[in-house]
């Protein structure tokens, strides 16, 4: 008889489910009690906006509230937390949207679920900081009729050719590649510029080909064949894209002699476990070692075993009071920080979609926008920009500053973003 | 039917309830809220399954008294080991083929290495996940850019359907109530993981048990490994990361016993991993941040193992 119960019971079960989940191919857009059409006439809207142009921004009906999905592969770290506190305490309370944020996502199928789960709760747009598959995620929301921006970084050449033209695409801000190069390249120039020629590299997700942390680590070592004097080579590679192939090849830098610069150390990937906090503490203590310079964040990793030295440490990251009390401890002494405000931008892009009113480049794609980091290399310079990155009330890119954009055309929009350096932002 | 009776049959059937509870709040709060009902079924469709499927056949472990906490690592190699297949073969029948089989070996190792070497197979498991992992982050840096396993998405799209996931949990389903409750295997099971004593006693071969439950959940591993790369064809490190703790709870949540027995139900894992999702859901149409969200899922969580637990508490068969 139970048997029997639990047979019709999981039948019965699964009839539901499948009777729900009928009509597969064309119940995107559809909605139950009759939301469907309601959404459906606010994508014909959008369409129509679209071909008017941004003089229909000045139209905007920001009366609605407007749900957005949030997608984050890292909810924790201090640039996440930044990003975060910009969205939800200082965009959410001065505009009439409604941010949903994902659980911390960890691969390609959590992507989707949580693009799945912003769609089913009616988010007309998603903003995402997780990149496990970008096509799929751009795929998907143009299938859905559901706007897509990424939040912080680019697509590559070959991604943003074959999704430029995507409708429902809003497009990327963020450094590039060659951004991510300059900025490694810099910092490995300003301490040989100072003279110091014994060095050491925290290759962050090197192994696990992430190209950012590989252009970042490229700059650094194009610096050292710079300076290296003559016939200085890494690893035989002398110019930015074969120094790029190279550490693609080898999935690491290698240590060794750059002409007159040393690369005493090097430690890579996330493991995190004792093994590899070992070899971290043991590159730190290598004899002779002047700086460490990190793709990513690297006071947090090798800052207490430099504690006491005089190594320096140089990381990429975001402005966060950790770092503060690093640079006045003296474990960190260089850091290219994004400022949390930086995504403002991507926001009224995306808003302005949802709104009706998307923003196309002249030749109606998608944006494609590089933006770089705020460097400090003193504990006051520091403060200076963390003052202003970490306020709620005031933050670098206020409301004032952004309500331009909600009407500008793509010319005074690019121009905006492209001023991105602490200076040119305080003096907007 | 007395009435302690009725009352204990209708306590076993609390993490249905709370399935039915938990559809029913997904169906009025979302539209209270206006949200897209359709799709949202579609989605925890999307979201169950894989859980589902990989439950299901975990059953078979669960229900001898033992676990397996390498399932999630089992899933992500068979589907990692599935893509590289597809990738040289371009053949989905194949690929499909070799997530199964790949699993099944796995299995099949785990259960025979706790034959081998005489140790609980649950101690194999926990050897089997390092292992597992290791050979995930070998998979991946031999092949492609050594960041990821990347099955075109158009090849797969065909099969990216809700109907294609349901038949296909379906049919495993009943190939496993099949076995569970109308052959002698599902009956010596049951017994093996409510008195393993009288079970041997009785001439029931504990290996043969470990490898039949094994290889069953090996199937379930393989179509789970197959559907994970249907839903997501890029495969990573991360793959299936979070399935073997899913499993687990989808399990005891569904109600089945954790001391496997006379009481497992092989429903308990469907029961299970739809209900999880659709908590899931709950959770986010109200807007909690993660950390709300997940308290207010583990409390909900517990009170529904509570309540289906609780004819069984002080009546443990003797082990």
């Amino acid at each position: 008889m139970k048997k029997f119960w639990a047979l019709l019971l999981t039948a019965a079960m699964t009839a539901a489910v499948l009777t729900g989940c009928g009509n597969s191919g064309s119940d995107t857009g559809s909605n139950a009690g009759g939301a469907g059409n309601e959404e459906q006439a606010v994508q014909s809207e959008d369409s129509a906006a679209a071909d008017d142009g941004a003089n229909a921004a000045a139209d905007l009906d920001m009366s609605k509230t407007v749900k957005m999905g949030i997608l984050v592969s890292d909810a924790t770290t201090a640039e996440a937390l930044a990003f975060r506190t910009y969205y939800t305490e200082y965009i959410q309370k001065n505009y009439n949207v409604e941010l949903i944020y994902s659980d911390e996502l960890t691969d390609a199928a959590g992507e989707t679920s949580a693009i799945d789960t912003f769609i089913t709760n009616n988010c007309k747009a998603i903003i995402s900081f997780s990149s496990f598959d970008r096509a799929a995620q751009i795929e998907q929301c143009d299938a859905a009729g559901v706007y897509y921006a990424v939040a912080t970084g680019t697509l590559t050449d070959e991604e943003y050719e074959t999704y430029k033209g995507y409708e429902h695409y809003v497009g990327a801000i963020g450094p590039s590649l060659d951004v991510e190069f300059e900025t490694g390249y810099n910092m490995a120039k300003h301490y040989l510029d100072q003279g110091k020629k014994n060095f050491a590299i925290f290759g962050g997700a090197i192994p696990y080909y992430t190209e950012m942390h590989i252009h970042r680590a490229a700059g650094m070592l194009t610096a050292m064949v710079e300076a290296g004097g003559d016939g200085a080579n890494y690893q035989g590679a002398t110019d930015q894209g074969a120094i790029i192939g190279q550490i693609f090849a080898d999935g690491e830098v290698k240590t060794g002699a750059i002409g007159d610069i040393n690369i005493v150390g090097y430690v890579g990937g996330y493991d995190m476990d004792d093994a590899w906090f070992g070899k971290c503490a043991q590159m730190a203590q290598t004899a002779d070692l002047e700086v460490i310079l990190a793709v990513g964040n690297g006071s947090d990793f090798f800052g207490t075993a430099i504690s006491g030295t005089d190594v320096k440490i140089a990381s990429v990251d975001a402005y966060a009071s950790s770092y503060s009390e690093a640079m006045q401890a003296g474990m960190l002494d260089y850091l290219a920080g994004k400022f949390s405000a930086s995504i403002g931008p991507i926001f009224i892009a995306t808003y302005r979609a949802a709104l009706g009113s998307p923003i196309r480049t002249a030749d109606g794609n998608a944006l494609a926008l590089s933006q770089g980091y705020w460097v400090a290399t003193s504990a006051e310079e520091f403060n200076t920009y963390y003052a202003v990155d970490s306020s709620v009330e005031s933050p670098a890119y206020t409301k004032e500053m952004l309500d331009t954009l909600l009407t500008a055309d793509y010319a005074a929009f690019e121009s905006f973003v492209s001023k991105y350096s602490f200076e040119e932002i305080q003096g907007m | 039917m007395s009435k302690n009776k009725m009352v204990k049959y209708i306590m076993n059937l609390t993490p249905l309830f709370g399935l039915i509870a938990l559809f029913a709040a997904f169906l009025i709060i979302g539209t209270i809220q206006d949200i897209n009902v359709t799709y949202g079924l579609k989605s925890i469709v999307n979201q169950s399954v894989v859980v589902a499927v990989v439950a299901t056949g975990a059953i078979f472990i669960y229900t001898l008294g033992s676990f397996d906490i390498s399932l999630g690592a089992s899933t992500a190699v068979s589907a990692l080991i599935g893509g590289m297949v597809y990738i040289k073969t371009e053949n989905l029948l194949l690929m499909a083929l070799v997530c199964v089989g790949v699993a099944v070996l796995v299995g099949l190792f785990n259960s025979v290495l706790a034959s081998v070497f005489n140790l609980p197979v649950f101690v194999t498991t926990i050897a089997m996940l390092s292992v597992l992992n290791a050979l995930v982050l070998v998979l991946i840096s031999v092949n492609g850019t050594g960041s990821e396993i990347s099955v075109p998405a158009a090849a797969v799209k065909p099969l990216n359907n809700t109907v294609f996931k349901i038949v296909v949990l379906l049919v495993f389903v009943l190939l496993s109530v099949f076995v569970f409750c109308f052959t002698k295997i599902g009956r010596m099971q049951k017994f093996q993981g409510g008195n393993p004593t009288c079970a041997k006693l009785s001439g029931i071969s504990e290996k043969k048990m470990a490898i039949i439950a094994f290889a069953m959940s090996g199937i379930g591993v393989g179509l789970g490994a197959f559907l994970s790369i249907i839903y997501a064809p890029t495969l990573t490190r991360n793959t299936a990361s979070s399935v073997g703790m899913d499993v687990i709870i989808a399990i005891v949540f569904g109600g089945m016993p954790v001391s496997g027995g006379a009481r497992s139900k092989i429903y308990a894992a469907v029961i299970g991993a739809f209900s999880m999702t659709l908590l899931g859901q709950i959770m986010v149409m109200f807007n909690l941040n993660s950390g709300i969200g997940q308290m207010v899922k583990a409390a909900i969580f517990i009170l529904v193992v509570f309540l289906a637990t609780s004819d069984q508490r002080g009546k443990m068969l003797p082990r």
